[in-house]
């Protein structure tokens, strides 16, 4: 006997998807995690434009990410280029990240999958019976924009980032500022912990994750150098340039959008990878959240994703802090943006952002033009791995009402924090 | 009774749904005044159905499914707010490419895109299919402009957002001019204002994410750009980055 279960449109996630599963008897015959959203084609839109315009371009690809993809879309035209930017560059930089980090994690711990977690169709609703709590996570969110704002000169797709620097770079005032949220935000991550305490993480499904992020070399969590793969009990690693290795971009026929997987395994990236591979840096009140909130990495449970995203979030505000008193005691410069000349170049890079590893590379002819482009997106990667952490779901819960069967697979492609909206690899099939 | 909005997304980056999420100072206010009944983005509950006081719409029109979408949303809508600039002028990804899409498909998607055979039509702002009662400019709108249009709906009023070009919202703040005096490819003279000039406040030259402005003379800004030394073709596809499809039209009437 032939079951279908679809999900037609999922709510709570940026973009639009759908989920379809087929069962013949007992036996799982196809999982598909569909993206219909619009094609938008973004690399080969690029080519022939000038370096400088392109990561303005680039940006629109994704709201929530952009500065992410404002900032990896840089780095890349920089190690094309040969351009080193200097420490303060690199430190303000990594302090946009950790804002993005707060507002992105704010945004979907809180407004988008708490709801699930507690039986609300929406925040509007929590907001009802947990005024407070709301509250809470809207300010925090609120300090994750002030943060890229003063920054990036602003939350949604930024302005102020240009080829080697800053258009203009902050002043000591703006962080003296900065400095009082972020303090406040911390006060705020405890409540934050406090409500999150209480919540029970469901666990319905048992699939080890295969998890895959870059390694810091620095104090920089979100940049580095080499991607770190869990493989068994070891760690793989790939140089950034070689990044095509691992992501092994693919089209398959049973879904609408491209796949990676590596040594045909699928893995996944974001906050709970970041985690797995990277928790050692974890300190602060970060840590004592992560003991409070029992997550134990490796990780058979995705749905801990939420828990991971919360523990980050509470890391960005302890590191922002820091970041910011640093930046005072030592007196931000007002530099110029490093100098570069066109000429025949390619170079890749990539960066952690909120849902995990972004990759960008770049193809510039001696007028400095595109002459091709590469972008791989967080959930492009996390497809793949979504989709055999649905499949087990199904399996791994054989007799329950596909009632409750779709709200599990819901919470589970939600716990991912997609972001179909990350265009680029997004193909639609026709009606 | 409080009105009933609709938020709605078709293809975009959700930029100017994160922008109303982003209002966390007001959201609440906003709710208190306003019944969201549809708004997936936000929530699992939705009347997909039922008559909408206000449907706000971001992102532009790709193909059939999302053209059928928007006619829903319209016949269901009292006022239809197009929000953003891609809603507004179709976006960026309805930009020039140097080949035709089909040959952008194949190099994006290679052989399996050209197999498939996608629903590859191009990206078109609202205006194009339905009626549009008031356009937010922006890439994303600013969040003052959206908090401005939703007190002056709630009070019965024409929401009025600026006229007037970027170039003027930048004298205004006595920013040195990146165009005449730094020589730098500046939209300003020929961008909608209302974004308060903010990339020439950043050093940064405007690249028009806000559309034209009314009777935008572009033929002049591209004489200018000309002097500057810059590439004609790239003075095209700079200015034409995120408003082709309304540009190609004006276009049109002026040689009609």
């Amino acid at each position: 006997m032939t079951r279908t279960i679809t999900i037609d449109h999922l709510s709570r996630v940026e973009g639009h998807g759908g989920i379809t599963v087929v069962l013949e008897g007992d036996r799982v015959s196809k999982v598909e995690f569909d993206v219909f959203e619009g094609i938008r084609l973004f690399e080969g839109l690029v080519r022939g434009r000038s370096m400088e315009d392109v990561t303005g371009i680039v940006s629109r690809i994704c709201a929530i990410c952009s500065h992410g993809h404002s900032i990896t879309s840089l780095q890349a035209l920089e190690n094309a280029l040969g351009v080193e930017v200097t420490p303060q560059t690199r430190r303000l930089r990594d302090l946009a990240y950790h804002g993005s980090n707060i507002e992105s994690h704010a945004l979907h711990v809180f407004c988008l999958a708490l709801p699930d977690l507690l039986g609300h169709p929406s925040v509007v609703s929590l907001a009802g019976v947990m005024p407070d709590a709301v509250k809470t996570a809207l300010r925090l969110k609120k300090l994750g924009n002030t943060i890229q704002e003063v920054i990036g000169g602003r939350a949604v797709h930024p302005v102020n980032y240009v080829i080697g620097g800053f258009g203009k770079v902050p002043g000591t005032d703006d962080l003296l500022a900065l400095k009082k949220e972020i303090t406040a935000g911390l006060a705020d991550c405890e409540r934050a912990l406090e409500v999150l305490a209480t919540v029970s993480i469901p666990d319905f499904v048992r699939e080890p994750i295969r998890c895959a992020a870059l390694l810091p070399e620095d104090e920089a969590f979100f940049f580095g150098s080499i991607i770190g793969i869990c493989d068994g009990d070891g760690v793989t690693r790939i140089p950034v340039r070689d990044y095509r290795t691992l992501t092994n971009e693919h089209c398959v026929s049973h879904s609408h959008a491209k796949h990676s997987q590596h040594d045909n395994r699928s893995y996944m990236v974001g906050a709970l990878a970041r985690l797995t591979l990277n928790g050692s840096r974890i300190d602060g009140l970060a840590r004592k959240a992560w003991e409070r909130l029992r997550l134990s990495v490796p990780s058979a449970n995705i749905v801990m994703n939420n828990i991971a995203q919360a523990v980050e979030m509470i890391y960005s505000v302890e590191q922002a802090l820091k970041i910011v008193n640093g930046l005072i005691a030592e007196g931000i410069r007002d530099e110029a943006s490093a100098l570069y000349r066109p000429h025949a170049c390619r170079g890749a890079a990539a960066t952690e952002v909120p849902r995990g590893t972004l990759y960008y590379s770049y193809e510039l002819d001696d007028q400095g033009r595109v002459l091709s482009a590469d972008v791989i997106t967080p959930t492009a990667q996390n497809l793949s791995n979504a989709e055999d952490q649905m499949r087990a779901v199904v399996t791994q819960t054989a007799g329950v009402s596909d009632s409750l069967l779709k709200q599990w697979l819901q919470i589970v492609a939600r716990a991912y924090d997609p972001c179909i909206s990350c265009s680029v690899h997004v193909i639609r099939a026709t009606n | 009774m409080k009105p009933k909005i609709g938020i709605f997304g078709l293809s975009g980056c959700w930029g100017e749904q994160i922008v109303i999420l982003n209002c966390e100072d007001q959201l609440l206010d906003i709710v208190g005044a306003v019944d969201i009944v549809d708004f997936l983005g936000g929530s699992s509950a939705n009347d997909e159905e039922g008559p909408l006081a206000v449907a706000f719409i971001e992102g532009s029109v790709a193909n059939a499914r999302e053209e059928a979408s928007l006619r829903r949303i319209r016949e269901r809508a009292q006022l239809l707010v197009a929000c953003g600039s891609c809603a507004c002028f179709g976006g960026v990804a309805a930009m020039d490419a140097m080949e035709p899409r089909e040959q952008v498909i194949q190099r994006v998607y290679g052989d399996y895109g050209a197999a498939i055979g996608w629903d590859i039509g191009p990206h078109r702002p609202l205006g194009d299919f339905v009626k549009v009662d008031v356009a937010i400019p922006g890439c994303p709108m600013e969040k003052t402009e959206f908090l401005k249009v939703v007190a002056s709906l709630l009070n019965g009023d024409v929401p009025l957002l600026p006229a007037y070009p970027v170039c003027l919202e930048c004298k205004m703040n006595e920013n040195d001019c990146l165009l005449v005096n730094q020589g730098l490819p500046c939209a300003g003279p020929v961008t909608v204002a209302g974004c308060g000039a903010r990339c020439p406040a950043y050093n940064v030259a405007c690249i028009g994410c806000r559309g034209p402005v009314e009777e935008a003379n572009i033929s002049s800004l591209e004489k200018i750009l000309l002097e500057k030394k810059l590439h004609e073709v790239e003075i095209k596809r700079k200015l034409r980055t995120f408003a082709a499809p309304v540009l190609d039209r004006e276009e049109k009437r002026g040689l009609a």
